[in-house]
């Protein structure tokens, strides 16, 4: 064991002069305790971080020194595979209650050797794919060394090859684990099913009840929702580096490179080479390799050499076809190569078709109709085969790529089964991260125009000015839309004014008091807020008037996932500066609203408050500025769309001022505006901001019409 | 003495020290020789083996090449999958192509009416031997037509046997290799990939069109229960979770805290709708919860959910296991605001888009078999799964998502920034020189085709432009105008009318609006559509009001994906239609995008001079006197075509960003489009 730590010598001897003659014995006894606490201590007090960084605790030791279990020959067999099996009818999820944060944890049984009674083993103790597959499950959050708390038992029998065990053996081995019980829970990993003569498409080891992710599943075989359909592993992957080859069009049209294919295939293959000429390459073995060259490395046509999986990089569609297994290492290779897999082996459950679209990164060609492959295929659209390559590295690189991967994704598989409301979505399986990094997944999908009656509510932050704060609510209160109003009273020093001066008003006024003075109270989702649709506005935008209002509410409506505001803005890139720069000028352009007066959807409240990105909700805060271009950058980051700018321009505040909305103009204001804008931009790593050349005016508005016709009359004059 | 006090003391020094060590180092040795646990807490984890390295691979070199072959397998046993028992050599050409067989007997009004929507659709055959599917309808119980074995059996090779409603009759012959589409089936007879699992339809589910959704917002309102169950006799009562007792648990029910019953509701009105228990009850109750946009919280189902298929029901609803209620309660309260929204927008697309009539669910399952059939120009699960769905995204358009004027965002791409404009030239036949001119102005044009619709013949010479014009000659049927020529290479289509009259600015500004909507049509020129409560039906007005919900196509940008849709999505009828009517092509055009958008169309400004000048508010061709509206029982006669009002009304105009404001016209871009 591992006993044998060896201690350093280390510290002076401290033992007192002593003048008898069995001074040399007791400085020996007395060095050899100290030395002995020392080291203890050492050992005792050392840090645990480095211990458990040390493979200290990890056995070093040899697979051939495993513990031997002799089975006896009348040893109980489990029955055979229970076809019927579902998730609810032969597992046992009562194992799984308890674990925290959605996951499974998976027990592994230590690695015996198995032998029958006259002492021959069983098969081969581990390979060196189980090996790491059963490394990367230790290593992963799914592990538990705790057989009682595991809700998943992972045998450390390894049956990846059914030819290299012996069938019977092998079940009488599995069926006295120590929690076997009928194979309930238990997930055996099966990457070579069957064997001559009939190679059946599932292990056929009888296992019971207990889960099979096997490679090379037939529909008749696969227990749709309780098996995993995996891949068959490619030692290459491992071996050979192909670098990503960006898509479309190679050498080849269409290869073949499997070798030992049945002799009707190959007629069927040659056959198109012949029609097709050049494009189409049927490879096959080497005959006349020199000594010493791995013929697993090469393919030939005739006498030319190919190097092996080189060759499928050449090649836009690659042959799948079965042998006598479904399931094919080739398919591997392929995808690594970034060539799309023509896949044809009829009833073939492809790998983790449970979660994988195949229908992106392959082409499934019935059996029967071989002989058409081509003509199947060059009727897709160039787009079309691009994308499939690229579709194709990607499944390689994450779930084909290595041991690790295949087990990662087989675990993840089953955890979703069980845990369905935290399951990986469609999107997060199949769509590489370049699309995930492009795309935009609006939360407000649905097209949907909410209901007028709804109404708005309106939520005024203040801090101090009561009159303006006063003013503003009663023209806000002859908005008819409006169905409550909400003062976000931001002055922790000062109370706000007593009931009764209140302005009376027909909708419910609610005062929120904050605890502290900061910018996002206005952003905070209050459950006071009853209606989708919310009013932001300042206490000193006094200027809009009801018909604007309503109106600006009736385009928010129409567009519930914008923000719908009246002052606009625009970034610009200044190109000498290198950076972005805010712009409050008459322009053709806006990508942003204030939200001193924009209505918008009360679900940005809750992404404002819980999901903003990096720090920009607490430097905003800090720096008492730029709410407003923080919440236009969050919309337009989760939509993809952009702001709505309704009605003229005008001056929103006070009529007196002499700049447009009063401080807009001041130099230093615009600096630091647009110090906003490049923080956001730097934070979010993009610009999500869209710039736009409308805004939404009434359908008639400044129409040869009669005034007193139109809905909205009172629009743009000051 | 003294020596051996010292010795005493120094042994007592030597004992004290070795007790010490025994008991520190003892610990120590102990945990060393102990190895499954180190020490307590840390996993010990699978061992690094020392030989790992040597370890021999699972496959050995050359096994897995070397594998004999064995000859193509036969059909497995008696049952069946899709490569097996389906025969698609006879599908080539355009796709799917159905038989339906006709009925032997009376039959129900409903079922002819079905019968009648299928023959009506774009897959209907009436040659069984050119038919790729034939179709077995089973739909009533009552009437005895399934009870005998069809004429082109052939042991049920490529058959549909169509069940709406569950066993309406014994199975009085084999149904050997044909395809089974039924409701909600159970999951151990379902063969996946090959049969089709339908919906469990209510009796009186209406044949077309169908009620729209039941949620009128996008986020749960505040308040609003978080769990619906199932009552007796098909109610739903709501349940009080704020106790962490489990309310549908046998367990529970001692405890009368725990729940709280409210009064009954025939549609549920919660977060989640728990649905246990087995169908036909639980699959119908499923129905309501989609139609209801209550998130269906299903247990344990043992039947497979409708279109399992082609239908990622992990966005719209939870599967969760009936042995483990309490977390399945928790992981409800938990569940983040994002994800509630997400799905309950989704059970209402999906219910409108697939469940909310028996055409649906019959189209849906022919688009199923369909997809089976293209293989790869298939449907990709993005159009089945987001708006506007797969019965309104046609495949046979494009296999990109980004050619379509939907996924835009999805895919993270733009539309084209160029547009083609196709101009109608109907009688009296002048060739529209000035308008050619305006639009090849725009910087935006990239070609002009002349769609040639009248008597005369074409004009020798046409205007010098440095656009590319072509002329196609056109049979003078209305339809041609929104038929998709291979010669439209843009994604935005302007559509225009010889006499339509626009300026360079205008065509500009439209376009550059249309790049922010291309799922939208972007007009000029509005028209409305309301309730006319004397004559109990639909009016139409082309005046100008404060609001609008058509736009007329005499002068609209639009995507081109809309005249694939026009031509072989829409029924047969409702073309011939505006054939017969040249004035309905506009109001059907516009019923088409709103169906296919649930919005409104959007206008820009328009100068009003010439809008009083031009006849272009008369829509469609033909020399009219006076400014025409379209007969006014056409929005009526398309209103029933597609079973309900599609027509939304918006109540705005887009005008450029300084329209008319008070600042240097300098400064503006489109000043043009202010001059009186």
């Amino acid at each position: 064991m591992c006993a044998s730590v060896k201690y350093n010598i280390r510290g002076p001897a401290l033992i007192p002069r002593m003048k008898t003659k069995h001074r040399i014995y007791y400085i020996t006894l007395f060095s050899i305790v100290l030395l002995g606490l020392i080291a203890t201590g050492m050992f005792q007090f050392w840090p645990h971080s480095i211990e458990s960084s040390n493979d200290w605790n990890v056995e070093k030791r040899s697979v051939r020194d495993v513990p031997v279990v002799r089975l006896p020959a009348d040893s109980p067999i489990p029955e055979r595979g229970d076809l019927t099996c579902r998730m609810h009818t032969c597992f046992d999820v009562y194992r799984c209650g308890f674990n925290p944060k959605n996951k499974i944890k998976v027990y592994i049984y230590a690695l015996k050797k198995y032998v029958d009674d006259f002492g021959v083993p069983v098969s081969n103790t581990i390979s060196r794919e189980y090996n790491e597959l059963l490394t990367a499950i230790s290593d992963s959050d799914y592990y538990t060394d705790d057989i009682n708390r595991a809700c998943l038992f992972v045998p450390s029998i390894d049956v990846l090859n059914q030819n290299t065990l012996r069938i019977k053996e092998t079940a009488q081995a599995l069926a006295q684990l120590s929690r076997w019980d009928r194979g309930t829970n238990h997930l055996l990993f099966n990457m070579l099913p069957g064997g001559p003569p009939d190679y059946n498409t599932a292990l056929d080891v009888p296992r019971d009840r207990a889960l099979l992710a096997g490679g090379g599943f037939s529909t008749w075989t696969y227990r749709q929702g309780y098996d995993v359909s995996i891949p068959v592993y490619s030692p290459l992957s491992a071996e050979v580096d192909l670098p990503e080859k960006g898509p479309g069009p190679r050498r080849y049209f269409l290869i073949s490179s499997q070798v030992g294919l049945h002799p009707e295939y190959r007629e069927d293959l040659e056959a198109l080479q012949v029609k097709h000429g050049e494009s189409v390459l049927v490879l096959d073995k080497c005959t006349n390799l020199s000594e010493g060259v791995l013929s697993i490395r090469k393919r030939c046509h005739k006498h030319q050499v190919f190097d092996y999986p080189q060759v499928l990089q050449e090649a836009t569609f690659c042959v799948v076809l079965r042998g006598a297994r479904l399931g094919q290492a080739i398919l591997s290779d392929v995808l690594q190569a970034g060539c799309v897999p023509v896949v044809i082996a009829d009833s073939y459950i492809l790998p983790f078709s449970e979660v994988l679209d195949w229908k992106r990164a392959s082409v499934v060609v019935p059996e029967e109709k071989m002989s058409d492959v081509y003509s199947i295929l060059q009727s897709i659209p160039q787009r079309q085969i691009e994308e499939m390559q690229r579709q194709a590295r990607w499944f390689w690189e994450a779930y084909f790529q290595s041991i690790k991967a295949i087990a990662l994704a087989t675990l993840q598989i089953i955890n979703d089964r069980i845990y369905p409301y935290a399951a990986i979505s469609y999107e997060e399986w199949n769509d590489p991260p370049a699309v995930k990094w492009g795309s935009v997944s609006n939360p407000l999908f649905l097209p949907l125009i909410p209901p007028q009656s709804q109404g708005f509510t309106a939520i005024v932050l203040t801090y101090d000015r009561v009159e303006s704060l006063f003013r503003v609510i009663t023209e806000v209160s002859k908005v008819p839309s409006l169905s409550k109003l909400l003062v976000v009273w931001n002055n922790q020093n000062k109370n706000p004014p007593e009931d009764s001066l209140w302005p009376k008003i027909r909708v419910p006024l609610k005062v929120v008091r904050t605890a502290e003075n900061k910018l996002s109270n206005r952003f905070f989702p209050y459950d006071e807020i009853e209606t989708e649709a919310v009013l932001a506005i300042d206490d000193d935008i006094i200027m809009l008037t009801s018909d604007e209002l309503q109106f600006g509410y009736e385009v928010w409506r129409e567009f519930p996932d914008r923000l719908v505001g009246y002052p606009g803005r625009l970034h610009l890139w200044d190109h000498e500066m290198n950076k972005w720069k805010y712009e409050s000028e008459w322009t053709n352009e806006v990508s942003m609203v204030l939200t001193g007066a924009a209505f918008y959807h009360k679900y940005f409240n809750y992404l404002y408050t819980y999901k903003m990105p990096g720090d920009i909700k607490n430097w905003v805060d800090a720096h008492m500025n730029c709410e407003d271009i923080a919440m236009n950058f969050l919309v337009a980051n989760v939509t993809g769309k952009a702001v709505i700018k309704v009605t003229p321009r005008k001056k929103f505040k006070c009529p007196e001022c002499t700049a447009i909305d009063g401080l807009s103009l001041d130099q230093t204001h615009m600096v630091e505006r647009s110090e906003c804008i490049n923080k956001f931009a730097s934070v979010f790593g993009t610009m999500p901001l869209k710039v736009v050349e409308h805004r939404a005016d009434p359908v008639l508005y400044k129409d040869d019409f009669p005034e007193k016709l139109k809905s909205f009359p009172n629009i743009g004059s000051l | 003495m003294q020596s051996w006090r010292r010795r005493k003391s120094l042994w007592l020094a030597l004992s004290a020290s070795w007790l010490l060590l025994v008991l520190l180092g003892g610990f120590s040795l102990l945990r060393l020789a102990l190895p499954p646990r180190p020490r307590p807490g840390a996993s010990q984890g699978w061992p690094r083996w020392l030989d790992a390295e040597l370890l021999q691979s699972f496959s050995q070199a050359g096994e897995l090449p070397e594998d004999a072959a064995s000859p193509p397998q036969a059909p497995h046993g008696g049952s069946c999958n899709w490569g097996a028992c389906f025969d698609t050599s006879k599908c080539r050409g355009d796709g799917l192509k159905v038989f339906v067989y006709p009925p032997s007997g009376p039959i129900s009004e409903t079922h002819h009416r079905i019968l009648a929507s299928i023959e009506g659709s774009r897959f209907h055959t009436f040659s069984p031997a050119g038919a790729c599917l034939l179709l077995l309808l089973s739909l009533d119980a009552q009437t005895g037509e399934c009870s005998s074995m069809p004429l082109q059996w052939n042991r049920g090779r490529n058959h549909l046997v169509l069940r709406l409603h569950p066993a309406p009759c014994p199975k009085t012959f084999q149904l050997g290799q044909a395809m089974v589409a039924e409701a909600s089936p159970t999951v151990d007879s379902f063969r996946p990939g090959f049969d089709v699992a339908l919906p469990f339809l209510p009796e009186a589910h209406p044949l077309r069109g169908g009620a729209p959704g039941q949620l009128q917002q996008h986020s749960p309102q505040p308040g609003i229960a978080l769990l619906a169950l199932e009552e007796e006799r098909g109610g739903w009562r709501t349940a009080d979770t704020g106790s962490s007792a489990c309310p549908w648990d046998a367990r529970c029910e001692q405890d009368p805290g725990s729940r709280q019953t409210q009064r009954r509701e025939t549609l549920p009105n919660a977060t989640f709708c728990l649905i246990s228990g087995h169908r036909p009850e639980a699959a119908l109750r499923f129905l309501q919860a989609l139609q209801a946009g209550c998130i269906p919280v299903l247990l344990s189902p043992r039947w497979e959910l409708p279109f399992s298929e082609v239908i990622d029901w992990t966005k719209a609803a939870i599967v969760a296991d009936e042995r483990l209620p309490l977390q399945v309660l928790a992981a409800l309260q938990e569940m983040s605001p994002a994800r509630v929204l997400a799905l309950r927008q989704q059970t209402q697309f999906l219910w409108d888009a697939y469940f909310s009539s028996v055409e649906k669910v019959i189209h849906t399952t022919l688009e199923v078999i369909q997809d089976r059939i293209f293989g790869t120009s298939a449907h990709s699960s993005l159009l089945w799964n987001s708006p506007p769905g797969a019965l309104l995204a046609l495949s046979t358009f494009s296999t990109s998502p980004q050619d379509f004027p939907f996924y835009h965002l999805q895919q993270g791409s733009r539309p084209e920034g160029r547009f083609s404009a196709l101009i109608w030239v109907g009688p009296p036949g002048q060739p529209p020189l000035k308008l050619i001119q305006a639009v090849a102005g725009s910087q935006h044009c990239a070609q002009i085709l002349v769609l040639w619709s009248n008597e005369r013949p074409l004009p020798s010479s046409w205007p010098e432009t440095a656009m590319p014009l072509t002329v196609i000659d056109g049979h003078g049927k209305v339809s041609d105008r929104f038929f998709p020529y291979s010669t439209i290479r843009t994604d935005a289509i302007l559509s225009l009318d010889a006499r339509s009259s626009l300026s360079t600015s205008e065509v500009d500004f439209a376009f550059v609006v249309w790049q922010s909507f291309p799922e939208r049509m972007v007009g000029f020129l509005t028209s409305s559509h309301f309730w006319d409560e004397a004559h109990g039906g639909w009016g139409y007005t082309a005046e100008r009001t404060n609001e609008f919900s058509m736009v007329l196509t005499t002068a609209a940008f639009y995507h081109r994906y809309y005249h694939t849709l026009f031509t072989h999505s829409l029924p047969k009828v409702l073309r011939t239609l505006a054939d017969e009517a040249p004035t309905c092509v506009d109001v059907l055009m516009n019923f088409l995008v709103a169906a296919v958008t649930k919005l409104p169309p959007i206008k820009v400004p328009y100068s009003k001079q010439r809008q009083e000048a031009a006849p272009l508010a008369s829509g469609g061709p033909g020399p009219r006197p006076k400014p025409q509206a379209p007969a006014p029982n056409c929005v009526n006669q398309i209103a029933a075509g597609f079973g309900h009002m599609p027509l939304l009304s918006s109540r705005l105009r887009l005008d450029p960003v300084l329209f008319k404001d008070p600042v240097s016209v300098q400064r503006k871009k489109y000043r043009s489009l202010e001059k009186p």
